[in-house]
């Protein structure tokens, strides 16, 4: 069994939409071959299609403690990779810049149109990697052993030399978050930056993220922002719980700003989204984490000191970084080690 | 292939022979997936001892070519036979799936991206290659294709099993269509 668990939490209320950390997590891993269409981490906005395309309704995950595979998505669904003719466009001129083949759908496709609630628009971005699981059922799906979950950290890595490329990883996985290397004929996925970990450097999609909204740390130690914002403060939950991987990624639900109109009212009696919503991405827990994270906003309206929120502006990177030292790992002592959920 | 130079030393080989072997659909291995349709009812073996190896030759009805396997859930078209590691004695076979622990196998393996590939197994999922290949050939005419796997001489009453996979059906790993045990002549 694992020691440590690696665990991020991102607060959705602070997302720009911005898409750097996609960009910083393509360029330091999948900049290869094979891996254009690939985006381990992903912001896409909710609600909407997703990435791949109705990633969150064609299934995996576990049912009754059973795998539940699903159909691989295909091509189409995650996007076609294209260009821009700039070439064409600068060095021939007269014609506008566009794709260099029609498009149909990208990983972006509907990005900021979102859904209608009582005539006003409403959406939310959410940034997406590998969950790096509790239990994974990438790992329960492998018939190759070639998935293992790392006894020191928790993160989820493919061995790519036992990979044979038979993609039941990707069927089992609910998040949809393995990729498959059409050239290497190899699966492939979000490593957790454990390269930049092991030197003491905060994942490349947190650290480049201008909203500040990622928080990375272990989940078992009593002093990292994730513990407390998971375990003590307990308003950062995980995407479909009810699919039984218990992801280690967490989110801060949005519950701020509230609706045009309504202000001093709380977002449960005039939500600005449908709380239903809420609840199909997070589980009924929501209800509970939007009414702590309201009640710490009143008391910090009302002059009162909010650790919680304090924690959740995170201006610093100590503050939202707790990153131990590779040979420190295995130093933590049981004393100090909380009982993960699942351990 | 060292186990089986062993034994060559006390048989006889394979002679020629043509046979249609029926094949079998493994079951599916989620409870929540349908079992796959019977595509290619059988296989026909074609055995030709030619200077010193075993020629097999393997032909099978395809409806649809995959050998190029458009990612993410494209699957590519393949085929092999399994032989048992070892010397057999009497009618104890190695598992089909794989083999097993007392009963090793070796597997001469084609796929229509990747080539040849020489494989060994000591059970399900045991599966690793040998980072050997053979000398194989493969073309698809007619909506059939047609396998030549060169392998080194077999003794006569070898058994061997035929595997193949169905791209379009999205088979691989376990997932494929399987003969019985055939002893060669
Ligand atoms: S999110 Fe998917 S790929 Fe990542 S560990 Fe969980 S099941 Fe595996
Ligand atoms: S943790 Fe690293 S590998 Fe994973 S999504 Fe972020 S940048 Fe990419």
């Amino acid at each position: 069994m694992f020691q440590h668990q690696y665990a991020m939490v991102l607060d959705l209320n602070k997302c720009l939409g911005c898409q750097t950390c996609t960009m910083a997590c393509k360029k330091l891993w999948t900049d290869g071959d094979g891996m254009d269409y690939m985006y381990w981490n992903n912001v896409e906005t909710r609600p909407g299609q997703g990435y791949p395309r109705k990633w969150d309704q064609i299934g995996g995950g576990f049912e009754n403690g059973k795998l539940r595979p699903s159909e691989i998505p295909s091509r189409e669904d995650y996007g076609q990779p294209f260009q821009y003719n700039y070439e064409e466009r600068m060095f021939q001129g007269g014609l506008q810049v566009m794709p260099h083949e029609p498009v149909e759908n990208t990983p972006n496709w509907d990005e900021d149109v979102g859904a209608l609630m009582l005539g006003e628009n409403y959406y939310f971005y959410l940034p997406r990697l590998c969950n790096h699981c509790t239990n994974p059922a990438c790992l329960a799906a492998c018939p190759r052993n070639a998935i293992y979950k790392r006894e020191e950290d928790g993160i989820v890595l493919i061995d790519q030399e036992r990979c044979e490329g038979y993609r039941y990883c990707m069927r089992a996985c609910p998040y949809k978050k393995i990729y498959f290397n059409e050239l290497l004929g190899k699966a492939q996925k979000c490593i957790f930056c454990y390269p930049r970990l092991e030197k003491g450097e905060v994942n490349a999609c947190a650290r480049q993220c201008p909203g500040r909204l990622r928080f990375v740390g272990l989940l078992d130690d009593p002093g990292s922002a994730v513990h407390k914002l998971v375990h003590v403060y307990k308003v950062a939950l995980g995407l479909f719980p009810e699919k039984g991987t218990e992801p280690n990624v967490f989110y801060v639900p949005p519950f701020n700003p509230p609706r045009r109109g309504n202000y001093g009212k709380s977002i449960l009696d005039d939500p600005r989204m449908p709380l239903d919503y809420l609840v199909y991405l997070f589980g009924e827990q929501v209800t509970d984490v939007i009414r702590r994270l309201e009640a710490e906003l009143k008391k910090a309206q009302d002059g009162a000191p909010s650790e919680v929120l304090q924690l959740l502006i995170g201006r610093d990177e100590e503050v939202r970084y707790q990153i131990p030292k590779r040979e420190s790992l295995v130093q933590i002592t049981n004393a100090q080690i909380q009982p993960l959920r699942r351990a | 292939m060292r186990h089986i130079a062993l034994f060559l030393i006390f048989a006889s080989w394979a002679t020629a022979e043509t046979v249609d072997l029926p094949l079998y659909r493994t079951p599916p291995l989620y409870s929540t997936d349908r079992p796959a349709a019977l595509e290619i009812p059988s296989v026909r073996l074609d055995i030709q001892p030619v200077d010193g190896k075993t020629v097999v030759k393997l032909e099978w009805l395809d409806r649809s070519r995959d050998a190029e396997a458009p990612a993410p859930d494209g699957f590519v078209d393949a085929c092999a036979v399994m032989l048992p590691a070892g010397p057999v004695t009497g009618d104890v076979f190695p598992s089909l799936q794989m083999g097993d622990a007392d009963h090793p196998v070796i597997i001469y393996y084609y796929d229509m991206k990747r080539g040849a590939a020489v494989m060994e197994a000591s059970g399900r999922a045991t599966t690793r290659r040998t980072g050997k290949t053979f000398t194989a050939q493969a073309a698809y005419a007619g909506q059939k294709w047609q396998v030549t796997l060169e392998l080194p001489a077999l003794p006569a009453g070898t058994p061997l099993s035929v595997a193949i996979w169905n791209g379009a059906q999205q088979d691989r790993d376990g997932r494929k269509y399987f003969s019985l045990w055939h002893r060669t002549r």
